[in-house]
């Protein structure tokens, strides 16, 4: 039996190592650490509410849309306002690029690089995937990131400037879109569908998101090799990857993308196990710090108080462990698609656990069905309607703004008092997946995910643990905020 | 067209072309509008393409990254015209970058600890994100060492130091009021060091390119104001340059979002727009290259001082800015009439602020330091 430290990770958003037992060759038992802490909640309280706005996006640089959605959904809660239409397809429009570009960056530039190193040199695939993927020289990611760019034009257009967008507010968006910026809005989503539709899937998206099972998915990439998406399903073949990184805990989704008739994908929780699909209380999610260097009560995010204590022995993670029925639970695009009940992503986890195929697959044709959704919203915009409601922000209250960002459930809890946040606490997506150990001793879904991964002889950073951490896409700076 | 203005004396860009992958035109268009907002003549803009076009050494760069959202690096990905990333990983040599490396784990440390070893006195140490002090800098560890002892072991032989975004240049979001794991800019922890501010949250990337470029032209610094910032990039006040002032000075403003003056794109002064005091180029640059207004203001939120140390997250996003330039007429409507406007009265308005406009010797010792390990070439002057 030993113990490898294997970190820091390169590629991932922000710090993280990982400590591994292994024996005979697999890792028997792992703990998930992020060496960074920097005290937002504590920095929250006391400062006059709508400061929250500016404040909480600022966790994060790849994913601050959605940390100001959820800032501004719990502020909407408390101050009891209702946003216009204009508002919510705006949010949507924004919010959707944002996780477009989190998912594709993640497989271009995070992802698919590591099936580009030498280890994989002997496999067949091998040259087409360095051709494509091979870290930054890739052409993959060099065509891609050129596609961003234009993308994120969609978030200066609809909020100013990104990341740390200041438009998103209680009542809506500052922003008034006019006709030609609806036109121009219009031309970037259309010019992202032509990417996906030659470099990524190289067929129409209606095509991949009506594929149903997974027969029917590996039908169609023999049938369409050339895109990015298709040579991806040949690795996971080659290397198994629906046996690695599996886990089977409760999949959660706040659900997202609201308009006046609903949501585009739905909000709940399914367990694998059972099959079972069920509505989410969020009244029984509890915060737990046995692991973390703080010291302070299991209590729910509304309630919680936390006290940094460094010397703590028995903790080993700035992180602490959320769960939800005193369970933890996996989060992301793959749990998103299934409690939607989107067909091809409840097919790859038939079986009842989660893998790494499945939560790559599972961005992408999120991304496909999310592109067609935000051609929607650009249409449905109106021109020359208000896209924020005037209302005054309340002097006393309580709220909470849950949302989904690309990773998974973002959950803000804040109470307002005279004025001014008298509490702030912030449960965000790769919190959930990278938990430490509870007062139960039950790991978090990274930590379960990666036993019996194997590890290969004389291996310092082993490329199976290097696959299962990156499938969860983990965005440490939200983890800890 | 644009290149007939140069005198290119017959150099040859066909291999920068190719490397870059884009036109002769376009580069050196790109090149006379960096050179432009430098404020420097066409001449050191040509200085500026053949240093790019035919690199003596690319210097190297270690890129730190202590608490930080890599918001700064984002922005620069998402850069274009030609592509700054790009253009900046073509001139640079990037040794070390946490978030953009290949390769994983303690590997990719010995590499930076090599190029650091290997290039002493002549790489450039990029720092993104405050460094947290308290409790001995536990509160940000890579690789098991503290922010702290990194970024001091990464300074003591760089030819220069840039503290990219504000968090680097000033503590950031994390330094705010209570400041719980005591978090530093890089300046403050290198006390005798010459760091080079670029603040903003996140900083426009075109400032980054300008003062590399700058380097790497004529290799030395740009000259800096006394917080060591650029001086071309922030010698003035958003108000100053900003497209909604004729509103200011007219007395029109917008009370809250979504009112009348709000959707006629009046001043948004009194939604406590930090644009007076707050120095940045936000305004002729803009965000996002889309062009056409988009940047906070344009968006019709007002400024809320990301980049100006002690404004940013310090003063509240609704409070009345100090205006440092000049005080409103008496003419105009009352200015501490919005009932839940708290913090600045109408006398703290009115304090006008000598502080425009310092300069300090911090730019001719940074250039001293800085000279003393290059070869000497300084033929560029503010003037032309």
């Amino acid at each position: 039996m030993t113990r490898l430290l294997v970190g820091p990770f390169n590629r991932v958003e922000g710090d993280l190592e990982v400590n591994l037992q292994i024996d005979e060759g697999r890792v028997t038992e792992a703990w998930a650490n992020s060496p960074l802490y920097r005290g937002f909640e504590n920095i929250l309280q006391g400062r006059p509410a709508l400061d929250a706005l500016v404040i909480a996006p600022r966790i994060c640089g790849i994913c601050s849309v959605s940390q100001s959605l959820a800032a501004a959904t719990a502020l909407r809660h408390a101050a009891g306002i209702t946003m216009p239409e204009n508002g919510m397809l705006s949010a949507n429009i924004a919010h959707g690029a944002e996780n477009i570009a989190d998912h594709l960056t993640h497989f271009y530039l995070f992802f698919m690089p590591d099936f580009a190193r030498d280890i994989y040199a002997d496999q067949p695939w091998f040259a087409s995937i360095v051709d494509r993927f091979k870290a930054t020289v890739g052409t993959g990611a060099a065509q891609w990131l050129e596609q961003r760019r234009r993308l994120l034009h969609v978030l200066g257009i609809v909020a100013g400037k990104w990341p740390h967008s200041l438009a998103f507010q209680p009542g809506g968006s500052t922003k008034s879109i006019d006709k030609g910026e609806k036109i121009r809005l219009l031309s970037t989503v259309q010019d992202l569908r032509r990417f996906l539709e030659t470099n990524v899937f190289a067929d129409n998206l209606d095509a991949v998101t009506e594929l149903t099972n997974a027969d029917a998915l590996f039908a169609w990439a023999d049938n369409h090799p050339t895109g990015d998406f298709a040579q991806f399903l040949t690795v996971s073949r080659a290397c198994d990857l629906d046996t690695l990184g599996q886990v089977a805990l409760p999949l959660m989704s706040q659900g997202a993308y609201h308009n006046l008739e609903g949501s585009l994908f739905s909000r709940g929780v399914f367990d694998p196990a059972t099959g079972k699909r069920n509505s989410v209380n969020i009244d029984a999610f509890s915060e737990d710090l046995t692991s973390t260097w703080m010291q302070g009560a299991t209590a729910h995010p509304a309630n919680a108080t936390a006290h940094v204590d460094a010397d703590k022995d028995e903790a080993y993670s700035w992180c602490k462990a959320p769960r939800l029925n005193a369970q933890p639970v996996e989060v992301g695009a793959l749990a998103r698609q299934v409690v939607d009940g989107q067909a091809l992503i409840c097919d790859l986890v038939r079986a009842g656990k989660t893998h790494v195929q499945a939560r790559i697959v599972a961005r992408l044709i999120e991304t496909a069905r999310l592109v067609s959704a935000m051609e929607g919203w650009v249409k449905a915009l109106k021109p020359g309607m208000p896209f924020c409601e005037e209302k005054p922000m309340v002097k006393t209250g309580t709220g909470s703004g849950l949302i989904e960002a690309a990773r998974g459930s973002l959950g803000h809890w804040l109470a307002i008092k005279n004025g001014q946040l008298s509490h702030y606490q912030i449960i965000a997506p790769t919190t959930w997946n990278f938990s430490p150990r509870c007062a139960a001793g039950v790991a978090g879904p990274l930590e379960q995910a990666l036993v019996g991964t194997p590890v290969r002889a004389k291996e310092h950073d082993p490329i199976a643990v290097q696959h299962v951490v990156r499938s969860f896409d983990p965005c440490m700076v939200c983890t800890v905020h | 067209m644009a290149e007939k203005e140069f005198d290119t004396g017959g150099f040859d860009f066909s291999e920068v072309e190719k490397r870059l992958g884009v036109t002769r035109r376009t580069f050196l268009t790109f090149c006379a509008g960096v050179a432009g907002s430098l404020g420097l003549s066409t001449n050191s803009a040509m200085a500026m393409a053949k240093a790019i076009a035919q690199p003596k050494k690319r210097p190297p760069v270690i890129w730190l990254h202590g608490q930080e959202c890599t918001g700064p690096s984002e922005s620069l990905l998402r850069s274009e015209q030609p592509s700054l990333e790009h253009l900046i990983l073509d001139m640079i040599s990037l040794d070390y970058h946490q978030t953009l490396d290949a390769g994983a784990g303690h590997k990719v440390e010995e590499i930076k600890k090599k190029s650091m070893e290997e290039n002493k006195g002549k790489y450039l140490l990029v720092v993104e994100g405050a460094i947290p002090v308290a409790d001995g800098g536990i509160y940000c560890k890579i690789a098991g060492e503290t922010m702290v002892d990194l970024t001091k072991e990464a300074a003591e032989h760089a030819a220069a130091i840039v503290a990219f975004g504000s968090c680097a240049a000033w503590g950031g979001v994390q330094s705010a009021a209570p400041n719980p794991t005591g978090a530093k800019g890089t300046q403050a922890v290198l006390p005798g060091k010459p760091v080079v501010n670029i603040p903003g949250c996140p900083p426009n990337p075109a400032n980054f390119l300008g003062t590399v470029l700058y380097f790497v032209t004529f290799g030395k610094l740009p000259p800096l104001d006394e917080q060591n910032r650029p001086k071309w990039a922030y010698g003035r006040l958003i108000h100053e340059n900003c497209y909604r002032r004729p509103h200011f000075d007219a007395g029109r403003f917008a009370t809250e979002f979504g009112d009348e003056g709000h959707k006629k794109g009046y001043c948004l002064y009194k939604l406590g727009c930090k644009g007076p005091e707050t120095y940045n180029n936000c305004p002729s640059l803009e965000f996002n290259n889309v062009g056409g207004g988009v940047w906070p203001i344009g968006v019709g939120h007002p400024c809320f001082g990301c980049s100006e140390q002690g404004v940013g997250f310090n003063k509240p996003l609704f409070s009345l800015a100090d205006v440092k330039t000049h005080t409103p007429p008496n003419a105009f409507p009352e200015i501490d009439d919005r009932s839940d406007a708290s913090g600045a009265s109408t006398g703290a308005v009115a304090l006008a602020s000598a502080a425009a406009g310092a300069v300090a010797g911090a730019t001719l010792v940074t250039a001293r330091k800085l000279n003393s390990s290059d070869d000497g070439s300084n033929s560029d002057d503010q003037n032309g």
